[in-house]
Protein backbone atom coordinates (compact mmCIF):
# COMPACT_ATOMS: atom_id res chain seq x y z
CA UNK A 1 0.00 0.00 0.00
CA UNK A 2 0.91 3.74 -0.93
CA UNK A 3 2.37 5.02 2.48
CA UNK A 4 2.65 8.43 1.38
CA UNK A 5 0.37 11.14 3.40
CA UNK A 6 -3.08 11.43 2.41
CA UNK A 7 -3.88 15.01 4.32
CA UNK A 8 -0.73 16.95 4.89
CA UNK A 9 -1.47 20.14 7.02
CA UNK A 10 1.11 22.44 7.79
CA UNK A 11 1.07 25.06 10.10
CA UNK A 12 -2.55 26.55 9.71
CA UNK A 13 -3.86 29.40 11.08
CA UNK A 14 -7.66 30.36 10.97
CA UNK A 15 -9.73 32.74 13.05
CA UNK A 16 -13.07 34.21 13.22
CA UNK A 17 -12.61 37.74 14.06
CA UNK A 18 -11.53 37.61 16.95
CA UNK A 19 -11.40 34.00 17.66
CA UNK A 20 -8.11 32.04 16.90
CA UNK A 21 -9.56 28.99 15.54
CA UNK A 22 -6.86 27.09 15.16
CA UNK A 23 -3.10 27.99 15.83
CA UNK A 24 0.01 26.77 14.15
CA UNK A 25 -2.07 23.40 13.32
CA UNK A 26 0.14 20.99 11.58
CA UNK A 27 -1.27 16.91 10.77
CA UNK A 28 -0.34 14.31 8.81
CA UNK A 29 -3.14 11.34 7.94
CA UNK A 30 -1.66 8.37 6.37
CA UNK A 31 -3.67 5.60 4.18
CA UNK A 32 -5.95 3.35 5.91
CA UNK A 33 -5.82 4.82 9.23
CA UNK A 34 -9.20 5.46 11.22
CA UNK A 35 -8.25 8.86 12.90
CA UNK A 36 -10.57 10.73 15.16
CA UNK A 37 -9.71 14.08 15.86
CA UNK A 38 -11.12 14.66 19.95
CA UNK A 39 -11.79 17.66 22.13
CA UNK A 40 -13.97 19.73 23.59
CA UNK A 41 -16.86 21.84 22.05
CA UNK A 42 -14.99 25.06 19.75
CA UNK A 43 -11.75 23.23 20.22
CA UNK A 44 -11.63 23.52 16.18
CA UNK A 45 -12.40 20.31 15.26
CA UNK A 46 -15.23 20.88 12.59
CA UNK A 47 -13.37 23.97 11.29
CA UNK A 48 -10.28 21.55 10.62
CA UNK A 49 -12.37 19.07 8.94
CA UNK A 50 -13.82 21.75 6.41
CA UNK A 51 -10.71 23.39 5.87
CA UNK A 52 -9.75 20.08 4.59
CA UNK A 53 -12.69 20.54 2.41
CA UNK A 54 -11.60 23.74 0.88
CA UNK A 55 -15.19 24.81 2.60
CA UNK A 56 -13.42 27.08 5.13
CA UNK A 57 -10.57 28.98 4.24
CA UNK A 58 -7.83 29.59 6.46
CA UNK A 59 -5.07 32.40 7.52
CA UNK A 60 -1.89 30.77 6.54
CA UNK A 61 -0.16 27.39 6.01
CA UNK A 62 -0.64 24.45 3.50
CA UNK A 63 -2.83 21.99 2.89
CA UNK A 64 -2.68 19.29 0.69
CA UNK A 65 -5.05 16.24 0.07
CA UNK A 66 -3.86 13.46 -2.25
CA UNK A 67 -0.98 15.84 -3.25
CA UNK A 68 -3.14 18.38 -4.31
CA UNK A 69 -4.43 21.54 -3.13
CA UNK A 70 -7.36 21.93 -1.21
CA UNK A 71 -7.63 25.03 -2.94
CA UNK A 72 -8.38 22.44 -6.02
CA UNK A 73 -11.34 20.60 -6.80
CA UNK A 74 -8.94 17.25 -7.31
CA UNK A 75 -8.23 17.27 -3.78
CA UNK A 76 -12.30 16.26 -3.45
CA UNK A 77 -12.64 14.03 -6.21
CA UNK A 78 -11.95 10.59 -4.00
CA UNK A 79 -12.88 12.44 -0.92
CA UNK A 80 -16.56 11.55 0.91
CA UNK A 81 -17.93 14.63 3.80
CA UNK A 82 -20.62 13.71 6.03
CA UNK A 83 -21.56 17.45 8.18
CA UNK A 84 -22.41 17.28 11.34
CA UNK A 85 -26.20 19.22 10.52
CA UNK A 86 -27.42 18.44 6.78
CA UNK A 87 -31.18 18.75 5.88
CA UNK A 88 -32.00 17.66 2.42
CA UNK A 89 -35.20 19.38 0.89
CA UNK A 90 -38.10 17.51 2.41
CA UNK A 91 -39.45 16.11 -1.38
CA UNK A 92 -36.13 14.55 -2.27
CA UNK A 93 -36.14 10.99 -1.92
CA UNK A 94 -32.74 8.70 -1.60
CA UNK A 95 -32.70 8.13 -5.06
CA UNK A 96 -33.22 11.52 -6.64
CA UNK A 97 -30.23 12.22 -4.19
CA UNK A 98 -28.02 9.90 -5.82
CA UNK A 99 -28.80 10.55 -8.79
CA UNK A 100 -28.08 14.51 -8.62
CA UNK A 101 -25.01 13.43 -7.23
CA UNK A 102 -24.30 11.38 -9.74
CA UNK A 103 -24.61 14.26 -12.21
CA UNK A 104 -22.28 15.95 -9.84
CA UNK A 105 -19.43 13.57 -9.96
CA UNK A 106 -19.92 12.53 -13.49
CA UNK A 107 -19.67 8.65 -12.57
CA UNK A 108 -22.52 6.11 -12.09
CA UNK A 109 -22.73 4.64 -8.73
CA UNK A 110 -26.16 3.78 -8.26
CA UNK A 111 -25.49 0.10 -7.91
CA UNK A 112 -23.04 0.63 -4.83
CA UNK A 113 -25.68 2.89 -3.43
CA UNK A 114 -27.99 0.52 -3.26
CA UNK A 115 -26.02 -2.17 -1.68
CA UNK A 116 -24.48 0.39 0.77
CA UNK A 117 -28.76 0.76 1.68
CA UNK A 118 -28.79 -3.18 2.02
CA UNK A 119 -25.60 -2.88 4.37
CA UNK A 120 -27.12 0.35 6.58
CA UNK A 121 -30.94 -1.87 6.06
CA UNK A 122 -32.48 1.45 4.73
CA UNK A 123 -32.98 -0.29 0.98
CA UNK A 124 -36.62 0.40 1.92
CA UNK A 125 -36.23 4.22 2.05
CA UNK A 126 -34.66 4.50 -1.31
CA UNK A 127 -38.55 5.87 -3.12
CA UNK A 128 -39.78 7.84 0.17
CA UNK A 129 -39.30 11.63 0.45
CA UNK A 130 -36.35 13.01 3.23
CA UNK A 131 -39.50 14.94 4.85
CA UNK A 132 -41.22 11.40 5.90
CA UNK A 133 -38.08 9.70 7.31
CA UNK A 134 -37.41 9.84 10.91
CA UNK A 135 -33.74 11.23 12.12
CA UNK A 136 -32.10 8.59 12.22
CA UNK A 137 -33.51 6.89 9.18
CA UNK A 138 -32.01 10.28 7.39
CA UNK A 139 -28.61 9.72 9.23
CA UNK A 140 -28.38 5.58 7.83
CA UNK A 141 -29.34 7.80 4.07
CA UNK A 142 -26.65 10.28 4.27
CA UNK A 143 -24.04 7.40 5.64
CA UNK A 144 -25.34 5.25 2.49
CA UNK A 145 -24.71 8.40 0.23
CA UNK A 146 -21.17 9.86 1.43
CA UNK A 147 -19.77 6.27 1.72
CA UNK A 148 -20.61 4.58 -2.07
CA UNK A 149 -17.98 4.14 -3.80
CA UNK A 150 -14.33 3.86 -3.33
CA UNK A 151 -13.15 6.83 -1.49
CA UNK A 152 -9.74 7.22 -0.56
CA UNK A 153 -10.55 9.48 2.18
CA UNK A 154 -14.17 9.71 4.20
CA UNK A 155 -14.60 12.34 6.81
CA UNK A 156 -17.40 11.93 9.05
CA UNK A 157 -19.19 15.00 11.56
CA UNK A 158 -20.57 12.41 14.08
CA UNK A 159 -21.68 10.01 12.38
CA UNK A 160 -23.42 8.47 14.96
CA UNK A 161 -25.92 11.12 15.69
CA UNK A 162 -29.63 10.40 15.53
CA UNK A 163 -28.96 6.41 15.28
CA UNK A 164 -30.26 3.46 18.06
CA UNK A 165 -27.68 1.47 19.33
CA UNK A 166 -28.04 -1.05 16.19
CA UNK A 167 -27.31 1.67 13.85
CA UNK A 168 -24.15 2.35 15.64
CA UNK A 169 -22.97 -0.90 15.57
CA UNK A 170 -23.50 -0.90 11.63
CA UNK A 171 -21.75 2.12 11.57
CA UNK A 172 -19.07 1.07 13.21
CA UNK A 173 -18.66 -2.25 11.14
CA UNK A 174 -19.19 -0.03 8.26
CA UNK A 175 -16.38 1.99 8.73
CA UNK A 176 -14.23 -0.73 9.16
CA UNK A 177 -15.10 -1.71 6.60
CA UNK A 178 -14.21 0.81 4.51
CA UNK A 179 -10.85 0.88 6.15
CA UNK A 180 -10.04 -2.63 5.36
CA UNK A 181 -11.13 -1.49 1.49
CA UNK A 182 -8.59 0.88 1.57
CA UNK A 183 -10.20 3.86 2.59
CA UNK A 184 -8.86 6.53 4.95
CA UNK A 185 -11.15 7.47 7.86
CA UNK A 186 -11.41 10.94 9.24
CA UNK A 187 -14.23 10.98 12.71
CA UNK A 188 -15.12 13.53 14.71
CA UNK A 189 -17.19 12.91 17.43
CA UNK A 190 -17.99 13.13 20.94
CA UNK A 191 -19.02 9.62 21.81
CA UNK A 192 -15.77 8.41 23.12
CA UNK A 193 -16.82 5.08 23.62
CA UNK A 194 -17.80 4.57 19.69
CA UNK A 195 -14.30 6.11 18.90
CA UNK A 196 -12.35 3.80 21.40
CA UNK A 197 -14.02 0.60 19.92
CA UNK A 198 -13.13 2.07 15.95
CA UNK A 199 -10.16 3.96 15.54
CA UNK A 200 -6.67 2.87 16.09
CA UNK A 201 -5.37 6.91 15.73
CA UNK A 202 -6.53 10.16 17.65
CA UNK A 203 -5.49 13.50 17.84
CA UNK A 204 -6.48 16.31 20.91
CA UNK A 205 -7.29 19.16 19.97
CA UNK A 206 -7.86 22.15 22.63
CA UNK A 207 -8.27 25.92 21.86
CA UNK A 208 -6.96 25.37 18.26
CA UNK A 209 -3.93 23.51 18.96
CA UNK A 210 -2.69 19.85 18.47
CA UNK A 211 -1.97 18.85 22.29
CA UNK A 212 -1.40 15.14 21.17
CA UNK A 213 -1.58 12.58 18.79
CA UNK A 214 -0.39 8.83 18.17
CA UNK A 215 -2.21 5.64 18.22
CA UNK A 216 -5.07 4.98 21.26
CA UNK A 217 -2.97 2.17 22.84
CA UNK A 218 -0.08 4.38 22.83
CA UNK A 219 -1.75 7.52 24.52
CA UNK A 220 -3.24 5.57 27.44
CA UNK A 221 -1.56 4.84 30.23
CA UNK A 222 -1.49 1.93 32.95
CA UNK A 223 -3.87 3.17 35.44
CA UNK A 224 -2.18 1.20 39.00
CA UNK A 225 -5.71 -0.82 39.19
CA UNK A 226 -5.42 -4.42 38.76
CA UNK A 227 -8.21 -6.97 38.23
CA UNK A 228 -8.35 -10.41 39.33
CA UNK A 229 -10.94 -12.54 37.50
CA UNK A 230 -12.01 -14.94 39.78
CA UNK A 231 -15.46 -17.00 40.43
CA UNK A 232 -14.36 -17.27 44.28
CA UNK A 233 -14.50 -13.40 44.99
CA UNK A 234 -15.11 -13.00 48.51
CA UNK A 235 -12.13 -15.22 49.60
CA UNK A 236 -10.00 -13.08 47.12
CA UNK A 237 -11.01 -9.89 48.61
CA UNK A 238 -10.39 -11.01 51.89
CA UNK A 239 -7.20 -12.79 51.37
CA UNK A 240 -5.86 -9.03 49.71
CA UNK A 241 -7.65 -7.00 52.53
CA UNK A 242 -5.50 -9.08 54.46
CA UNK A 243 -2.22 -8.55 52.66
CA UNK A 244 -2.87 -4.84 52.54
CA UNK A 245 -4.52 -4.02 49.60
CA UNK A 246 -7.09 -1.63 49.21
CA UNK A 247 -9.72 -3.24 46.55
CA UNK A 248 -13.22 -3.83 45.92
CA UNK A 249 -15.76 -6.92 44.55
CA UNK A 250 -16.48 -5.99 41.10
CA UNK A 251 -18.33 -8.33 38.90
CA UNK A 252 -16.43 -11.56 38.14
CA UNK A 253 -13.74 -10.22 40.48
CA UNK A 254 -11.75 -8.37 42.50
CA UNK A 255 -10.54 -4.80 41.37
CA UNK A 256 -7.34 -4.07 43.24
CA UNK A 257 -5.60 -0.51 44.03
CA UNK A 258 -1.46 -0.94 43.53
CA UNK A 259 0.53 1.65 45.07
CA UNK A 260 1.76 2.22 41.06
CA UNK A 261 1.90 0.33 38.60
CA UNK A 262 5.65 -1.30 38.68
CA UNK A 263 4.06 -2.62 41.76
CA UNK A 264 2.32 -5.60 39.65
CA UNK A 265 4.73 -8.27 39.72
CA UNK A 266 4.65 -8.05 43.70
CA UNK A 267 1.17 -8.44 43.35
CA UNK A 268 0.57 -11.04 41.16
CA UNK A 269 3.25 -12.81 43.51
CA UNK A 270 0.78 -12.24 46.04
CA UNK A 271 -2.16 -13.74 44.34
CA UNK A 272 -0.44 -16.98 43.70
CA UNK A 273 0.89 -17.05 47.12
CA UNK A 274 -2.86 -17.15 48.21
CA UNK A 275 -3.84 -20.32 46.48
CA UNK A 276 -6.88 -19.29 45.42
CA UNK A 277 -7.83 -20.48 42.04
CA UNK A 278 -7.78 -17.35 39.64
CA UNK A 279 -8.82 -17.02 35.31
CA UNK A 280 -7.17 -13.76 34.36
CA UNK A 281 -4.50 -11.18 35.99
CA UNK A 282 -5.03 -7.80 34.22
CA UNK A 283 -2.98 -4.42 34.76
CA UNK A 284 -5.86 -1.59 33.67
CA UNK A 285 -5.37 0.62 31.23
CA UNK A 286 -7.21 4.47 31.48
CA UNK A 287 -9.95 4.19 28.92
CA UNK A 288 -10.46 6.68 25.83
CA UNK A 289 -12.54 9.04 28.28
CA UNK A 290 -9.76 8.86 31.03
CA UNK A 291 -7.09 9.96 28.30
CA UNK A 292 -9.08 12.68 27.12
CA UNK A 293 -9.86 14.12 30.64
CA UNK A 294 -6.06 13.86 31.93
CA UNK A 295 -4.65 15.51 28.54
CA UNK A 296 -7.36 18.32 28.19
CA UNK A 297 -6.81 18.59 31.90
CA UNK A 298 -3.16 18.86 31.49
CA UNK A 299 -3.11 21.05 28.65
CA UNK A 300 -5.67 23.49 30.23
CA UNK A 301 -3.07 23.80 33.58
CA UNK A 302 0.02 24.46 30.71
CA UNK A 303 -2.43 27.43 29.82
CA UNK A 304 -2.73 28.72 32.77
CA UNK A 305 0.69 29.08 33.52
CA UNK A 306 2.27 30.39 30.47
CA UNK A 307 -0.99 32.93 30.55
CA UNK B 1 -25.60 20.90 -10.02
CA UNK B 2 -27.39 23.47 -12.42
CA UNK B 3 -29.84 20.61 -12.96
CA UNK B 4 -30.44 19.41 -9.48
CA UNK B 5 -31.09 23.62 -8.51
CA UNK B 6 -33.64 23.81 -11.38
CA UNK B 7 -35.22 20.65 -10.08
CA UNK B 8 -35.38 22.10 -6.78
CA UNK B 9 -36.61 25.11 -7.62
CA UNK B 10 -39.68 23.43 -9.75
CA UNK B 11 -40.69 21.86 -6.50
CA UNK B 12 -40.95 25.08 -4.77
CA UNK B 13 -44.29 26.25 -4.32
CA UNK B 14 -43.77 29.60 -5.31
CA UNK B 15 -42.86 28.85 -8.31
CA UNK B 16 -46.13 26.24 -8.58
CA UNK B 17 -47.95 29.70 -7.80
CA UNK B 18 -46.13 31.80 -10.23
CA UNK B 19 -46.77 29.18 -12.94
CA UNK B 20 -51.01 28.66 -12.04
CA UNK B 21 -50.53 32.70 -11.48
CA UNK B 22 -49.67 32.93 -15.26
CA UNK B 23 -52.12 30.85 -16.64
CA UNK B 24 -54.71 32.59 -14.47
CA UNK B 25 -53.39 35.98 -16.04
CA UNK B 26 -52.97 34.92 -19.46
CA UNK B 27 -56.47 33.43 -19.31
CA UNK B 28 -57.77 37.00 -17.58
CA UNK B 29 -55.97 38.41 -20.73
CA UNK B 30 -57.68 36.32 -23.63
CA UNK B 31 -61.18 36.70 -22.26
CA UNK B 32 -60.59 40.36 -22.12
CA UNK B 33 -58.83 40.76 -25.43
CA UNK B 34 -61.40 38.75 -26.57
CA UNK B 35 -63.92 40.86 -25.42
CA UNK B 36 -62.41 44.24 -26.79
CA UNK B 37 -62.07 43.11 -30.40
CA UNK B 38 -65.94 43.30 -30.61
CA UNK B 39 -64.51 47.04 -31.67
CA UNK B 40 -65.00 47.99 -34.99
CA UNK B 41 -61.92 49.79 -36.13
CA UNK B 42 -63.18 52.38 -39.50
CA UNK B 43 -59.37 53.96 -40.50
CA UNK B 44 -59.88 57.14 -42.36
CA UNK B 45 -64.17 57.35 -41.74
CA UNK B 46 -64.65 61.29 -41.14
CA UNK B 47 -68.49 60.79 -39.83
CA UNK B 48 -66.83 58.83 -36.73
CA UNK B 49 -64.80 60.27 -33.72
CA UNK B 50 -61.58 62.14 -35.36
CA UNK B 51 -59.07 60.45 -32.73
CA UNK B 52 -60.78 56.80 -33.31
CA UNK B 53 -61.19 57.34 -36.97
CA UNK B 54 -57.05 57.30 -36.82
CA UNK B 55 -56.87 54.37 -35.06
CA UNK B 56 -56.67 50.38 -36.45
CA UNK B 57 -56.61 46.83 -34.98
CA UNK B 58 -52.43 47.78 -34.51
CA UNK B 59 -53.39 50.37 -31.82
CA UNK B 60 -55.86 48.43 -29.85
CA UNK B 61 -52.95 45.62 -29.93
CA UNK B 62 -50.68 48.54 -28.54
CA UNK B 63 -53.04 49.30 -25.97
CA UNK B 64 -53.38 45.61 -24.74
CA UNK B 65 -50.27 45.16 -24.59
CA UNK B 66 -49.21 48.18 -22.45
CA UNK B 67 -51.90 47.46 -20.64
CA UNK B 68 -51.27 43.77 -19.30
CA UNK B 69 -47.55 44.46 -19.99
CA UNK B 70 -46.56 46.19 -16.15
CA UNK B 71 -49.03 43.33 -14.50
CA UNK B 72 -46.77 41.03 -16.50
CA UNK B 73 -43.64 42.31 -15.10
CA UNK B 74 -44.66 42.44 -11.71
CA UNK B 75 -45.50 39.11 -11.44
CA UNK B 76 -41.90 38.24 -13.09
CA UNK B 77 -40.32 40.70 -11.09
CA UNK B 78 -42.08 39.37 -7.89
CA UNK B 79 -41.21 35.50 -8.72
CA UNK B 80 -37.71 36.54 -9.33
CA UNK B 81 -36.91 38.37 -6.02
CA UNK B 82 -38.19 35.60 -4.27
CA UNK B 83 -36.53 32.76 -5.61
CA UNK B 84 -33.41 34.59 -6.03
CA UNK B 85 -33.36 36.14 -2.92
CA UNK B 86 -33.91 32.50 -1.25
CA UNK B 87 -31.81 30.07 -3.23
CA UNK B 88 -28.19 30.55 -1.92
CA UNK B 89 -29.53 31.44 1.61
CA UNK B 90 -31.51 28.53 1.77
CA UNK B 91 -28.33 25.87 1.05
CA UNK B 92 -26.75 27.48 3.13
CA UNK B 93 -28.99 27.76 6.51
CA UNK B 94 -29.81 24.00 5.39
CA UNK B 95 -25.78 22.96 5.32
CA UNK B 96 -26.02 21.63 2.05
CA UNK B 97 -23.75 24.79 0.72
CA UNK B 98 -21.08 23.23 2.54
CA UNK B 99 -22.11 19.26 1.17
CA UNK B 100 -22.14 20.85 -1.99
CA UNK B 101 -18.88 22.43 -1.97
CA UNK B 102 -17.28 19.29 -0.02
CA UNK B 103 -17.74 17.72 -3.84
CA UNK B 104 -15.15 17.93 -6.60
CA UNK B 105 -16.26 20.98 -8.29
CA UNK B 106 -15.01 24.68 -7.96
CA UNK B 107 -16.59 27.78 -6.03
CA UNK B 108 -17.69 29.39 -9.27
CA UNK B 109 -19.50 26.62 -11.04
CA UNK B 110 -21.15 25.77 -7.35
CA UNK B 111 -21.99 29.68 -6.87
CA UNK B 112 -22.94 30.23 -10.50
CA UNK B 113 -25.36 27.00 -10.54
CA UNK B 114 -27.36 27.68 -7.53
CA UNK B 115 -27.71 31.26 -8.93
CA UNK B 116 -28.47 31.04 -12.38
CA UNK B 117 -31.11 28.84 -11.86
CA UNK B 118 -33.96 31.20 -10.38
CA UNK B 119 -32.64 33.22 -13.66
CA UNK B 120 -33.80 30.29 -15.94
CA UNK B 121 -36.92 29.74 -14.05
CA UNK B 122 -37.91 33.14 -14.24
CA UNK B 123 -36.89 33.56 -18.02
CA UNK B 124 -39.21 30.62 -19.00
CA UNK B 125 -41.73 31.80 -17.16
CA UNK B 126 -41.92 35.29 -18.48
CA UNK B 127 -41.15 33.70 -22.14
CA UNK B 128 -44.13 32.03 -21.57
CA UNK B 129 -46.38 35.07 -19.99
CA UNK B 130 -45.02 37.39 -23.10
CA UNK B 131 -45.19 34.84 -25.35
CA UNK B 132 -48.65 34.46 -24.23
CA UNK B 133 -49.12 37.87 -24.38
CA UNK B 134 -48.47 38.41 -27.88
CA UNK B 135 -50.19 35.46 -28.82
CA UNK B 136 -53.33 36.63 -28.08
CA UNK B 137 -52.98 39.70 -28.93
CA UNK B 138 -52.56 38.65 -31.78
CA UNK B 139 -55.09 36.41 -32.91
CA UNK B 140 -57.74 39.40 -32.14
CA UNK B 141 -55.95 42.14 -33.48
CA UNK B 142 -53.34 40.95 -36.10
CA UNK B 143 -50.20 43.32 -35.76
CA UNK B 144 -46.15 42.86 -37.02
CA UNK B 145 -44.14 43.17 -33.77
CA UNK B 146 -41.44 45.78 -34.05
CA UNK B 147 -38.46 43.27 -33.21
CA UNK B 148 -38.61 40.25 -31.35
CA UNK B 149 -34.35 39.22 -30.65
CA UNK B 150 -34.67 42.83 -29.08
CA UNK B 151 -37.49 41.38 -26.41
CA UNK B 152 -35.34 38.32 -25.93
CA UNK B 153 -32.55 40.22 -25.28
CA UNK B 154 -34.27 42.82 -23.38
CA UNK B 155 -36.13 40.16 -21.39
CA UNK B 156 -32.87 38.73 -20.69
CA UNK B 157 -30.97 42.49 -19.35
CA UNK B 158 -34.17 43.09 -17.18
CA UNK B 159 -34.09 39.72 -15.42
CA UNK B 160 -30.59 39.74 -15.15
CA UNK B 161 -30.09 42.98 -13.61
CA UNK B 162 -33.01 42.18 -11.26
CA UNK B 163 -31.13 38.66 -10.30
CA UNK B 164 -27.59 39.75 -9.99
CA UNK B 165 -29.15 42.49 -7.62
CA UNK B 166 -31.26 40.16 -5.20
CA UNK B 167 -28.41 38.01 -5.48
CA UNK B 168 -25.84 40.04 -4.32
CA UNK B 169 -27.97 41.60 -1.68
CA UNK B 170 -28.90 38.13 -0.58
CA UNK B 171 -25.50 37.23 0.87
CA UNK B 172 -25.16 40.54 2.26
CA UNK B 173 -28.41 41.09 4.41
CA UNK B 174 -31.03 38.70 5.41
CA UNK B 175 -33.11 37.35 2.50
CA UNK B 176 -36.63 39.38 3.90
CA UNK B 177 -33.99 42.78 3.58
CA UNK B 178 -33.11 41.77 0.27
CA UNK B 179 -36.40 40.91 -1.20
CA UNK B 180 -37.72 44.28 0.24
CA UNK B 181 -34.39 46.40 -0.98
CA UNK B 182 -34.77 44.94 -4.32
CA UNK B 183 -38.55 45.05 -4.48
CA UNK B 184 -38.21 48.73 -3.29
CA UNK B 185 -35.20 49.40 -6.22
CA UNK B 186 -37.35 48.33 -9.05
CA UNK B 187 -40.25 50.09 -8.09
CA UNK B 188 -38.17 53.26 -7.65
CA UNK B 189 -36.79 52.64 -11.06
CA UNK B 190 -39.87 51.82 -12.74
CA UNK B 191 -40.94 54.78 -11.77
CA UNK B 192 -38.24 57.14 -12.88
CA UNK B 193 -37.77 55.16 -16.16
CA UNK B 194 -41.08 56.71 -16.82
CA UNK B 195 -40.33 60.03 -15.58
CA UNK B 196 -36.96 59.96 -17.91
CA UNK B 197 -39.61 59.09 -21.13
CA UNK B 198 -41.72 62.11 -19.73
CA UNK B 199 -38.66 64.42 -19.50
CA UNK B 200 -37.59 63.47 -23.03
CA UNK B 201 -41.03 64.77 -24.28
CA UNK B 202 -40.29 67.78 -23.02
CA UNK B 203 -36.88 68.66 -23.00
CA UNK B 204 -35.81 71.24 -20.55
CA UNK B 205 -38.98 71.65 -18.82
CA UNK B 206 -37.77 69.57 -15.63
CA UNK B 207 -35.77 70.56 -13.11
CA UNK B 208 -32.70 69.75 -12.93
CA UNK B 209 -32.78 68.36 -9.66
CA UNK B 210 -35.43 65.36 -11.27
CA UNK B 211 -33.15 64.67 -14.03
CA UNK B 212 -30.12 63.98 -11.70
CA UNK B 213 -32.12 62.03 -9.14
CA UNK B 214 -33.77 60.08 -12.61
CA UNK B 215 -30.37 59.54 -14.37
CA UNK B 216 -28.26 58.38 -11.31
CA UNK B 217 -31.66 55.75 -10.10
CA UNK B 218 -31.03 54.52 -14.14
CA UNK B 219 -27.01 53.84 -13.03
CA UNK B 220 -28.08 52.38 -9.89
CA UNK B 221 -30.44 50.20 -10.76
CA UNK B 222 -30.76 49.80 -14.64
CA UNK B 223 -33.88 47.33 -14.82
CA UNK B 224 -36.72 49.38 -15.94
CA UNK B 225 -34.55 49.80 -19.22
CA UNK B 226 -34.28 46.07 -20.03
CA UNK B 227 -38.22 46.41 -19.36
CA UNK B 228 -39.52 48.61 -21.61
CA UNK B 229 -36.74 46.85 -24.13
CA UNK B 230 -39.69 44.20 -23.38
CA UNK B 231 -42.16 46.05 -24.72
CA UNK B 232 -40.59 47.63 -27.57
CA UNK B 233 -39.77 44.58 -29.29
CA UNK B 234 -43.44 43.64 -28.81
CA UNK B 235 -45.43 46.73 -29.74
CA UNK B 236 -46.97 47.08 -33.37
CA UNK B 237 -44.91 48.57 -36.00
CA UNK B 238 -48.01 49.65 -37.87
CA UNK B 239 -49.73 51.59 -34.93
CA UNK B 240 -50.85 55.32 -35.59
CA UNK B 241 -49.85 56.22 -32.02
CA UNK B 242 -46.34 57.06 -32.35
CA UNK B 243 -43.28 56.89 -29.85
CA UNK B 244 -43.58 58.90 -26.68
CA UNK B 245 -47.26 59.79 -27.51
CA UNK B 246 -48.45 56.60 -25.80
CA UNK B 247 -48.74 56.36 -21.50
CA UNK B 248 -45.53 57.28 -19.72
CA UNK B 249 -43.69 56.72 -23.44
CA UNK B 250 -43.67 52.81 -23.16
CA UNK B 251 -43.31 52.82 -26.26
CA UNK B 252 -40.13 54.75 -27.13
CA UNK B 253 -37.27 52.76 -28.09
CA UNK B 254 -34.45 52.23 -25.65
CA UNK B 255 -30.76 53.35 -27.24
CA UNK B 256 -28.88 50.00 -27.22
CA UNK B 257 -25.95 51.58 -24.63
CA UNK B 258 -29.36 51.64 -22.08
CA UNK B 259 -29.19 47.78 -22.22
CA UNK B 260 -25.96 47.45 -22.48
CA UNK B 261 -25.33 49.14 -19.46
CA UNK B 262 -27.83 47.44 -17.96
CA UNK B 263 -25.57 44.05 -18.64
CA UNK B 264 -22.45 45.07 -17.62
CA UNK B 265 -23.97 46.16 -14.50
CA UNK B 266 -25.16 43.09 -13.76
CA UNK B 267 -22.29 41.27 -14.12
CA UNK B 268 -20.32 43.54 -12.13
CA UNK B 269 -23.03 42.77 -9.64
CA UNK B 270 -22.74 39.16 -10.38
CA UNK B 271 -19.05 39.61 -10.05
CA UNK B 272 -19.32 41.23 -6.42
CA UNK B 273 -21.63 38.28 -5.48
CA UNK B 274 -18.59 35.66 -6.69
CA UNK B 275 -16.35 37.72 -4.53
CA UNK B 276 -18.42 37.62 -1.11
CA UNK B 277 -19.53 34.01 -1.89
CA UNK B 278 -15.62 33.45 -2.27
CA UNK B 279 -14.61 34.89 0.80
CA UNK B 280 -17.34 33.12 2.75
CA UNK B 281 -16.63 30.33 5.37
CA UNK B 282 -19.78 27.84 5.33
Amino acid sequence: MNKEPLVQVKKIFKSYQKVQALRDFSLIVKPGMIFSLLGPNGAGKTTLMKILLGIVKYDSGTVHIVNFPVSSPLSRKSVRYLPEYLTFPSWVTPKVLMRQLERIRHESSMHDFIQRCIELECVDLMNRSMGKMSRGQRQRVALSLVTTGQPKLVLLDEPSTGLDPGGRIMVRNLIKKLASNGSTILINSHLLGEVELVCDTAAFINKGRLIAEGGIDSLSRQTGLAFVETEKTAEMHEALENAGYSCRIEDKGVLVQLTDPSAFREFTRIVLKTGIIFSALTLKRESLEDVFLRIMEDSNLEDDIVS
Amino acid sequence: MFLNCIEQLLRRKIVLTAVVATAVFLGFYWWGVSAASSIEFNPGNDSADPVMSMLGSADAALAAIITAGPLAATLITALMIVIGSTMLPEEIGQGRMSFWLSLPQSRLRVFLSTSLAPLAVSFALSLILFAGIFVITRIYFPFSPRSIPMVLISMLIWLASVWASVTLLSLIVKKVASMLITFFLAAVASMFGGVYEMMKMFPGDAPDALVTVTRVIMYVFPADRGYRGVIYGMIPKEAVITENLAFFGVTAAVPPAHLIYAAFWSIVLLGLGYWKFRSMDF
